[in-house]
């Protein structure tokens, strides 16, 4: 059941990532909603579960996009691992702590796409880092702690969670 | 709040941690064949995952359709005014080319010119962007079943949108004539000379390594030279805007404007082959013929 419901939300992720997000982008840059939602199911479900979702979502969403898939997938998957350690020394995710985390988590992934990357002589790291890396690790964490304020705060989920073990 | 993770068994993060160094391992080791499985299998995942994409981009184009046809019909008088003007202006442009090129087709006839093949082209529809930010590209609705295949060249009735730079079996990523990381061979029209136009960080383009004795000019128009990649000779790319010459370089550069408004094209071709002339002159290139 779990997997079903995974495999939906990344074929949701990458419907909206395609299609609708490149019409809310600020400054050309966009959010990374796959990021956001591997790094609270890392957070939440453990090491496991935010490695292989991450795996996946890196891998689906490379499919459509030039970025080369091993980075891709290997960011997310990094980002759901830690997510997932990181969750283990945290007593309880509060929005600080969450946005914290996403920042951290965006700065990561963003500078391992621009390890993997060969930029050219328009492109320097540092270039990549002020107009890419910087507002989208903002970007991420506003959306990330929307979605938890969303989620958690209003839509009540958490007991509905925590009385459904899969 | 919610409090954080705690289930994860022993088992499960030796697991985890486990499939996370074989990844990583196995990338490090065997880039090239991993990347090759990968994107193998994710041929039918893109077919299944290009359905949401489809569906979302039709409500999303119903929505668009229904703004621009009754909403948005503001300034419509004043345009097709102006269109109405520019029409007849470039009805009296097109009988003047038709005199031109029937002269041409007399002297080419003359002169026993081989007639150039079109190329085959498909017709594809835009439905996405880039998932990331790092890569400016568009996603087609028609994929590798459609025999698009990567480097294939992606152009518009207005000039050259791109090339394709990854498929599956329902989509295709087009890398955009205005990224950084996309390079065209390109030659100016008016003096014939050649370079490589790529994407600038911008969104625009320009034309690189032009030789220094050039006396090209702001206005010149750019077009595919047809000697390397998925064009054939001749196509639009764009206009010469400001030319730059530093000091002491061995050669010119021109920042070009694109034909193309690559940020509002919604149906392109794919170009499956390119003229490309045979060993003896004639044309290796197949029939003219466009796949719906």
């Amino acid at each position: 059941m779990k997997i079903v419901v995974y495999a939906c939300a990344v074929a949701a992720l990458v419907a909206v990532h395609t299609t609708v997000l490149p019409y809310i982008s600020v400054w050309g840059v966009k959010p990374d909603i796959g990021l956001v939602a591997v790094c609270l199911i890392g957070l939440l479900s453990g090491e496991l579960e935010g490695l292989v979702v991450g795996l996946f979502v890196g891998w689906a969403m490379s499919l459509f996009s030039a970025t080369d898939l091993a980075a891709s997938m290997v960011a997310k998957g990094s980002v759901g691992f830690l997510a997932g350690l990181a969750g283990r020394q945290v007593a309880q995710v509060t929005p600080l702590v969450l946005v914290s985390g996403l920042v951290v988590a965006s700065t990561l992934s963003s500078l391992m796409t621009i390890w993997s990357l060969k930029p050219n002589d328009q492109q320097d790291i540092w270039w990549m880092i002020r107009t890419i890396l910087m507002p989208q690790a903002c970007f991420d964490a506003v959306v990330g702690g929307l979605c938890y304020w969303l989620i958690w705060s209003r839509l009540n989920l958490d007991r509905l969670a925590e009385g459904r073990e899969f | 709040m919610r409090m954080a993770n705690f289930r994860s068994s022993y088992g499960a993060r030796r697991l985890a941690l486990g499939v996370f160094l074989s990844v990583l391992l196995g990338f490090f080791l065997l880039p090239h064949q991993l990347q090759t499985l990968f994107q193998e299998i994710g041929g039918p995942v893109g077919w299944v995952l290009s359905w949401p994409i489809r569906l979302v981009a039709s409500v999303q184009g119903g929505i668009g359709e229904t703004w621009s046809h009754y909403v948005a019909l503001q300034d419509v008088e004043d345009e097709n005014r102006q269109l109405r003007k520019e029409l007849e202006l470039l009805q009296g442009q097109n009988s003047q080319l038709r005199e031109a090129a029937s002269a041409t087709d007399r002297l080419t006839a003359l002169l026993e010119f081989k007639a150039q093949a079109l190329p085959t082209m498909i017709a594809a529809q835009v439905i996405g962007r880039d998932t990331g930010n790092w890569y400016r590209t568009i996603l087609l609705n028609k994929g590798s079943a459609d025999g698009i295949q990567a480097d294939m060249g992606v152009v518009t009735s207005a000039g050259v949108v791109g090339r394709v730079v990854k498929t599956t079996m329902a989509t295709a990523v087009v890398l955009l004539v205005s990224d950084p990381n996309n390079a065209i061979a390109g030659l100016i029209q008016r003096t014939r000379d050649e370079g490589i136009v790529e994407g600038t960080t911008p969104g625009l383009a320009r034309l690189k390594y032009i030789p220094l004795l050039s006396n090209v000019r702001a206005g010149d128009r750019v077009v595919t030279s047809g000697l390397v990649g998925g064009f054939p000779r001749g196509l639009a790319i764009g206009t010469i805007t400001t030319i730059g010459k530093e000091e002491g370089a061995l050669f010119q550069s021109a920042e070009l404007r694109p034909e193309v408004d690559v940020n509002r094209v919604e149906e392109v071709l794919v170009i499956q082959s390119p003229y490309v002339p045979g060993e003896d002159g004639k044309s290796d290139g197949p029939l003219p013929k466009a796949k719906p």
